[in-house]
């Protein structure tokens, strides 16, 4: 007898992480049999995996604002550009907006995200159920938005294909733009690693008050 | 034996694993989570021919986007024009080989890829076609889908000719009228398409 209102896995049931379909536990199936891929109750290793692509992000933020993502030569003169002196640059141009979209893509949503998925594990590691409406809300924006965050790289790559004009004018990429890819790169796998499904495994109490 | 079929009146939550009756849901309908508030069906009208129909514009828009210039960049009497291609391998001249390879991922590679394999699994679904590896097509789509990052880099082309528009003269190519409809057409494909409803019709054609 299967009841509903119930997590599926107390029912015995497992589903497909790609295509959603319903199997038995004790079918000890290794694919689904619908869309072929592996079955796993849960996402393998979710916890450790989403702990160590997070360090990782968090360690790459430094080098990412620390050294120049471009640098700039005109007439002879090279001068090195940070994530934060671009946007700078950008209020002293007095391009306040654009200024506040390259500083959400490049500063505030990275470290946002850091933090969004960190309040996921502080709250699975230590049942801090509450709220958890919001919280997978909050965890679904951080889903989203993350790839937006690779803005600042492809503006980069842009002025870098278009500026070559020699002595005149150039803009060559740097090594600080790599580490801030790293860092959208390492958060999205995090985000992709985590599984919500282990909050309420541990206390299936919960309720969306 | 395939015992799909015992479930099929059931839907567990993709989110919170809540077990619940299926809901029954009209076209372009959604159906929440009660408990965690995640979609877990998102019904859509016509979701097969729609998707098909958008996936082959979608590739054949992908070659002007990809050929034309985007912006041209004039200084002085001289003159430099950017391609999405060629803004990957000014990281490659720079020494920056990964970042080049990230971003021919991120902008060409995995749009272009998700387009086929959209089209591969619509098609097939569309006509009653068993194309080959159909299954692994759509589980790979859903995969690459948050990869590929089209609007992104458009507006990191127009935040440069922002950036740049103190400095020099930039005039906008054909290609960037041509990556915005590219844009338009892989959002929409990307929520027309009905994954329940796809992965039911293959479960179905495969039981036969
Ligand atoms: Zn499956
Ligand atoms: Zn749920």
């Amino acid at each position: 007898m299967i009841n509903t209102g119930q997590s599926a896995a107390s029912q015995g049931l497992q589903s497909c992480h790609d295509c959603h379909a319903l199997w038995r536990l004790s079918d000890q199936n290794t694919h689904c049999r619908r869309c072929g891929s592996a079955l796993h109750l849960r996402k393998p290793n979710a916890m450790p995996l989403t702990w160590a692509l997070l360090l990782t992000s968090t360690f790459l933020l430094i080098p990412a604002n620390m050294l120049p993502i471009m640098m700039i030569t005109s007439l002879g003169r090279g001068e090195p550009a940070t994530i934060l002196g671009g946007v700078i640059d950008l209020i002293d141009l007095g391009m306040y907006g654009i200024a506040f979209v390259v500083l959400a893509a490049s500063i505030l949503i990275p470290v946002g995200k850091i933090i969004g998925l960190l309040i996921m594990l502080v709250t699975l590691q230590f049942g801090l159920t509450t709220n958890m409406q919001q919280k997978m809300m909050m965890f679904r924006m951080v889903h989203w938005i993350g790839r937006w965050s690779m803005l600042d790289i492809f503006v980069v790559a842009v002025l870098v294909a278009l500026v070559q004009m020699g002595n005149l004018a150039q803009i060559s990429g740097q090594l600080g733009a790599t580490a801030f890819a790293g860092v959208v790169i390492f958060t999205m796998l995090a985000a992709n690693a985590f599984d919500t499904r282990l909050i309420w495994d541990k206390h299936p109490g919960t309720d969306s008050e | 034996m395939d015992k799909i079929t015992e479930t099929e009146h059931l839907i567990a939550c993709n989110e919170c694993d809540l077990l619940l009756e299926r809901p029954v849901i009209l076209d372009s309908q959604k159906a929440k989570c009660p408990r965690c508030g995640s979609t877990l069906i998102s019904a859509r009208h016509n979701s097969i021919e729609r998707t098909l129909a958008l996936s082959i514009a979608g590739m054949i828009l992908i070659f002007p986007a990809n050929l034309f210039p985007l912006l041209t960049f004039e200084l002085m009497g001289r003159a430099q024009s950017q391609t999405i291609f060629s803004s990957a391998m000014g990281f490659y001249y720079d020494g920056l080989w990964p970042l080049a390879v990230l971003v021919l991922m991120f902008t060409i590679l995995v749009p272009a890829c998700k387009l086929l394999l959209l089209f591969w699994v619509s098609f097939s679904l569309q006509f009653s076609i068993r194309l080959p590896a159909r299954r692994f097509a759509l589980r790979s789509y859903q995969h690459l889908d948050e990869w590929g990052m089209l609007e992104v880099y458009l507006v990191g082309v127009l935040v440069s000719i922002i950036k740049l528009a103190s400095m020099a003269t930039l005039v906008p190519g054909l290609g960037i009228f041509c990556l915005g409809a590219l844009i338009l057409v892989t959002t929409m494909s990307s929520s027309m398409l009905d994954t329940d409803l796809f992965w039911h019709k293959i479960g179905e054609a495969d039981n036969d």
